[in-house]
């Protein structure tokens, strides 16, 4: 693909990973200016919150085995970006009643027309899948021609390639296409290419096939798809193979991100200073308790031994604490001696749990401690040490969350850039804003005003809150990198260190 | 409730011992201290003295024991058995086992229902016998019927605290008629207590 996009080289980079050192470097890509991706999901949305950028979308479109699934294919390797989703019209096939299910059978119902999409299905998720919301696509099973019960869920797309013989046949669809590329392949070649796969591949015999390739899939592909070709930005022709056209796509679209690069951790650091605190933060009572336990675990000279022990009876208090935001429904029990007890009980639907790895999953077991049977969600993000920037690298969310409450942990939020974009994943989600409890140890002020100033109604809760942070964006006084403590990752420390028989 | 399963019985009494013992906790005595932070700045933060002890009244006190161990890994814990004697109604002490130094340590004494008092009054006479003074004990209780809701605050003298997690108005009132210092911590304070804890709890019902 030319000399504008070369991997860096991995021996001498000056690149300083705190991760555990098996783990392979993130591809990393460079334009002849500058580096732009590497393996998270960068910032999509502004220090408001709000998404700032649309997923850009490209739309394939080209006759019956013009080699479509081949350029989207080719595309998405050289574009070498994480989260670019390949979207299917194949997938908004209409469900066939019992008839058409017969015609379907003798190879005359028309797959080749307008009339055998779904558009307003296809228009309505590729509208939410642009704009950076999770959307459910279905899976269609040609063989009983409807959808499977299962649909796929599919979210975090910076790149959308959507594809399909009629992907430039809708006017509504037009609109949201960034980029729209026609593969046109000499139909003769499209034929062959046709029979081999029909009859090879999916065991069908040439008499049906020809029939259907003249009454349907050429008349349609004359009156529908070839007059598309006008619309389109580029034309492909000879399809997957032409590759200095498929360089020049990979061109456009890069220097369309890079445009878009959003930096939001130097934003947040500017703003809001010596402002009060906002109302939706809650700290939780300055015990004598909670003052011992936080002097142990600040202190660097605490043991590992120790520092668990603590953080955990820290954390069951700041569990506890969140617990009580929820609302609550009177209730009248009976009790074992006969008599009414005027008691309260939790009313709403579920409450979900979700950590910010790693750290915030050391906060799951005082969680499942105290509520029962909950479910857990898990969102890995880490710090670009490049950029400064969070970047977002996998995700793991139970199903239907949109009606719960979720509780999202991390130990620690210091500028609070990695908790606004997993506050941001779960609104992508369709959690609402007020049912999300950010829950944390230890913050500090920048870190409660950039969420708050982003998402006014998440509830912030946490054990307690520091002034400042230093230029490396640690919490000071702090209690230094959580992870690394709890984990035992923190550095080499004497061998023979006394861990008892758990070493 | 009665309908509650035992597993969601014992766990809903778990959480609320370990939140009472939290409490008592808070009552022991600390010292200031300045500790230094990863980071290499100072925290100003407390640290909480040394001779503690818990005591449980077996045998629903010891539900207890295990949220205070959650708490506490190695903090030592004595006994005292008290059953009432079946012809006077009166509450009898079978059995005792302490720290031999317990008169110069805080008690947190560990019992979950309070209901007439007369358990909780023995015990303490117990403790006294051994040199414990009634100031220095904290009572924990889960429940507590109304007259016993005053929280004193620790004095340097307080230092037997019952932890409970029920009282009963009457129960409460006459521990802290005999013994005027102790500390009570309950959950709730409601006229009819919870008797059947101990059978639900343990499962012997």
């Amino acid at each position: 693909m030319g000399g504008q996009f070369s991997r860096l080289p991995l021996g001498p980079a000056p690149r300083r990973r705190t991760a555990s050192q098996c783990q392979p470097e993130p591809p990393l890509l460079r334009t002849s200016k500058r580096t732009i991706y590497t393996a998270g999901r960068p910032p999509w949305y502004s220090e408001t919150g709000a998404p700032v950028d649309e997923a850009f979308v490209i739309g394939l479109c080209g006759g019956s085995a013009s080699g479509k699934t081949t350029v989207a294919t080719r595309i998405i390797e050289a574009l070498d970006v994480p989260w670019v989703v390949l979207l299917s019209m194949d997938s908004f096939y209409k469900v066939l009643d019992e008839g058409q299910q017969a015609l379907a059978a003798r190879s005359d119902y028309n797959f080749d027309h307008p009339d055998a999409f779904d558009f307003e299905l296809l228009v309505s998720v590729l509208r939410k899948l642009k704009k950076g919301k999770s959307v459910k696509v279905p899976v269609y099973d040609f063989t009983t021609h409807s959808r499977r019960r299962e649909w796929k869920t599919v979210y975090g797309a910076n790149v959308i390639v959507f594809e399909g013989i009629l992907a430039f046949a809708n006017k509504e669809l037009l609109k949201l296409l960034d980029m729209k590329v026609f593969v046109d392949t000499d139909s003769d070649i499209r034929l062959v290419r046709r029979l081999q796969r029909d009859i090879m591949e999916r065991g069908r015999d040439i008499v049906g096939v020809i029939k259907q390739y003249q009454k349907f899939v050429k008349p349609a592909f004359e009156q529908y798809i070839e007059p598309t070709v006008q619309v389109a930005d580029i034309v492909v022709p000879r399809g997957g193979e032409n590759s200095v056209a498929l360089d020049l796509i990979v061109q456009h679209v890069h220097s369309q991100l890079e445009k878009r690069e959003i930096t939001v951790r130097a934003a947040l650091a500017s703003a809001h200073q010596g402002q009060p605190l906002p109302k939706t933060l809650s700290v939780l009572e300055n015990t004598p308790q909670v003052r011992g336990m936080h002097t142990i675990i600040r202190n660097k000279d605490t043991t590992r031994d120790e520092f668990i022990f603590y953080s955990k009876r820290l954390m069951r208090l700041l569990i506890e604490h969140a617990l009580s935001f929820l609302p609550l429904k009177s209730v009248t029990v009976e009790t074992p001696q006969g008599t009414m007890y005027e008691g309260k009980r939790f009313h709403r639907q579920r409450i979900t749990g979700v950590s910010i790895l790693r750290a915030g999953e050391t906060m799951e077991q005082a969680l499942t401690a105290v509520c029962k049977d909950i479910r857990l969600g898990k969102i890995l993000i880490q710090t670009n040490l490049d950029t400064g920037e969070p970047e977002l690298h996998y995700l793991r969310l139970p199903k239907e969350i949109s009606e719960d409450y979720v509780i999202l942990m991390d130990s620690t939020v210091s500028t609070g850039a990695a908790a606004m974009m997993a506050v941001r994943v779960l609104l992508d989600h369709d959690v609402q804003e007020d049912r999300i409890f950010l829950l944390s140890l230890l913050m500090a002020e920048m870190g409660v005003h950039s969420v708050a100033y982003a998402f006014p109604r998440v509830r912030i809760i946490t054990t307690a809150v520091d002034k400042r942070i230093n230029e490396e964006f640690h919490i000071i006084p702090g209690i230094g990198n959580f992870g690394d403590r709890y984990f035992g990752t923190d550095g080499p420390s004497a061998w023979c260190e006394s861990d008892g028989m758990d070493c | 409730m009665r309908k509650s399963s035992r597993g969601d019985f014992v766990f809903s009494a778990d959480r609320l011992i370990r939140l009472v013992v939290e409490e008592g906790l808070n009552q022991l005595p600390y010292t200031e201290c300045t500790v230094t932070t990863p980071t290499g700045h100072k925290y100003e933060g407390v640290r909480f003295e040394k001779g503690n002890c818990g005591v449980s009244i077996m045998r629903s006190g010891e539900a207890m024991e295990q949220g205070l161990r959650d708490c506490c890994r190695s903090i030592r814990i004595g006994k005292i058995l008290i059953q009432s004697d079946e012809e006077t109604q009166r509450a009898k002490v079978y059995y005792a086992k302490f720290p031999p130094d317990i008169y110069r340590r805080k008690v947190l004494l560990m019992y979950p229902i309070l209901s007439t008092g007369n358990t909780v009054i023995e015990a303490v006479k117990v403790l006294v016998e051994h040199g414990v003074q009634p100031s220095v004990t904290i009572l924990l209780s889960l429940f507590s019927t109304p007259h016993n809701d005053s929280r004193p605050l620790p004095s340097l003298q307080s230092v037997i605290i019952l932890l409970s997690l029920f009282s009963t108005p009457h129960g409460a009132k006459s521990i802290i008629q005999e013994f005027p210092e102790i500390t009570i911590l309950t959950t709730e304070v409601h006229p009819v207590a919870p008797t059947h804890f101990g059978q639900k709890y343990f499962g012997t019902d």
